[in-house]
């Protein structure tokens, strides 16, 4: 991130009506400062006025997890009041946020936008609310996109999961913390964790094998703790809970082809503290982690994955060991050296695999290298 | 001639692969990134290393010929290929 744009943030919100249609095009960037203007923007039209709502994202250059908060909450709440709601020409960074988190259904087709594409001028409303910070002229956002911060990211599945963890806990009412667990080679670990306080709260859970993140987990059921203070179950883990400073606790299973791989589970210091609406939301967002690992093809649990694991493991395995005897002699780094089997491999119109096991079989041979054994 | 994400993402949906299992395919040949990168670079969301982008092309490649087709999919270094 580069620190000249600290002063310069652009943040601007236009509003223009047509019959039964509004369009809120937005600009600039969308965080924790700016996205309950936005929020504010969109939320007189509940129910009475347009049937259909457009956010206009073309200009938007950045968005983090509290914008993607306010489109999930304004989609929901303007769907179930029967209206239209959709995301128009989101950058392909905002479009990536909006598939991780499952909004990708809010994303506006094709038709609506030739016919938008010829109004130049908007009708600014000068809602500006949000500027704490200067709202400077709406100018097209610069357009890039922070590629080289989300390349440098190690997980990304994990980084999705984070941004639900953030979502949940920003959008369930009395959440003071949320987290994500996941059974990896048959234990629980967290993956995702608002804070210090609940990921301890989560190893609680793990080392005394009780509670309800645990019971979530291995039952593929939601567990509601209404109070720490009633509750009778799990009597290793509660005092440790209570002590801890929490009040109740919702565990929502996390499933991949209806079999449970972990939990989400969300915290609050006071008791009673989720209602129906907070159960149906982490309801949702359990859903959409499931939606991420499942994607990901990563249920850490199915045994087919496994099995295709270790064959593309082992096929790696040996395209590596081809890898380096080409490196040895040609002296050519490894990715010159794949391209090397690459080629040579398409010229005899045989798989990489293959021409790379003829390698690894021919140095043996001549002695360069020693048999691999198990 | 370096092949867009949009040439990737077609090939991928020519041969009916699941993200998922294109995925696997690269990793069987020594792909680095994960799943969801590899997802991304299909989508123009992130821009894959040349030689990451190489691998997926092979990934496809390798699968168009197990249906007896040919590569369509150009890697970096085939300027000339048709």
């Amino acid at each position: 991130m580069s620190a000249h744009h600290e002063d310069q943030i652009s943040f601007d919100i236009a509003v223009t009506w047509s019959s039964d249609r509004v369009v809120v095009a937005v600009s600039g960037e969308v965080d924790m400062l700016t996205a309950p203007a936005l929020a504010g923007a969109l939320h007189p039209f509940a129910d009475g006025g347009p049937r259909e709502v457009v956010l206009d994202a073309a200009n938007l250059s950045f968005m983090d997890a509290a914008g993607l908060g306010v489109i999930a909450a304004t989609g929901a709440r303007l769907r179930g009041s029967g209206l239209t709601f959709a995301v128009r020409s989101p950058l392909p960074m905002v479009l990536r946020l909006l598939d991780l988190t499952h909004l990708g259904g809010y994303v506006e087709t094709d038709t609506a936008q030739e016919e938008t594409a010829g109004l130049g001028s908007e009708q600014r409303t000068g809602d500006r609310s949000g500027a704490t910070r200067s709202a400077s002229a709406v100018r097209p956002g610069p357009g890039g996109m922070p590629t080289e911060h989300m390349r440098a990211s190690s997980d990304v599945v994990v980084a999705a999961l984070r941004l639900v963890t953030a979502l949940a806990r920003k959008t369930v009412a009395g959440a003071d913390g949320v987290s994500v667990s996941l059974t990896r080679q048959g234990r629980l670990s967290t993956v995702a964790a608002s804070d210090e306080t609940i990921a301890q709260m989560d190893r609680d859970q793990y080392a005394t094998g009780q509670g309800p993140c645990v019971s979530a987990a291995a039952e593929g059921r939601w567990f509601h703790v209404e109070s720490l203070a009633e509750e009778s179950r799990w009597p290793q883990f509660i005092p440790r809970a209570r002590e801890g400073g929490i009040g109740s606790i919702l565990s929502t299973p996390l499933l991949v082809a209806t079999r449970p791989v972990g939990a989400l589970n969300i915290y609050s210091n006071s008791e009673r503290a989720f209602g129906r609406e907070g159960q149906e939301l982490a309801a949702l967002f359990a859903t959409q982690a499931s939606g991420i690992l499942a994607e990901a093809g990563l249920d850490p649990s199915a045994d087919a994955t496994a099995a295709a694991m270790q064959a593309a493991l082992q096929a790696r395995a040996v395209i590596a060991q081809a890898q380096g005897v080409v490196m040895a002699r040609q002296g050519v780094s490894a990715d010159s050296a794949f391209a090397t089997l690459r080629l040579a491999a398409a010229q005899a119109g045989v798989p990489v695999l293959h021409r790379a096991s003829e390698i690894v079989a021919s140095s043996q041979r001549e002695g360069l290298i020693g048999e691999v054994r198990p | 001639m370096t092949p867009s994400p949009e040439v990737l993402e077609a090939a991928r949906l020519e041969l009916g692969l699941s993200h998922g299992e294109l995925w696997f395919r690269y990793f069987g040949l020594g792909g680095m990134s994960t799943a969801l990168e590899v997802e991304a670079y299909l989508y123009g969301a992130l821009t894959p290393t040349e030689h990451d982008r190489d691998v997926v092309a092979t990934a496809l490649n390798e699968r168009f010929s197990e249906l007896g087709g040919d590569h369509p999919v150009p890697c970096s270094d085939d300027e000339n290929a048709s």
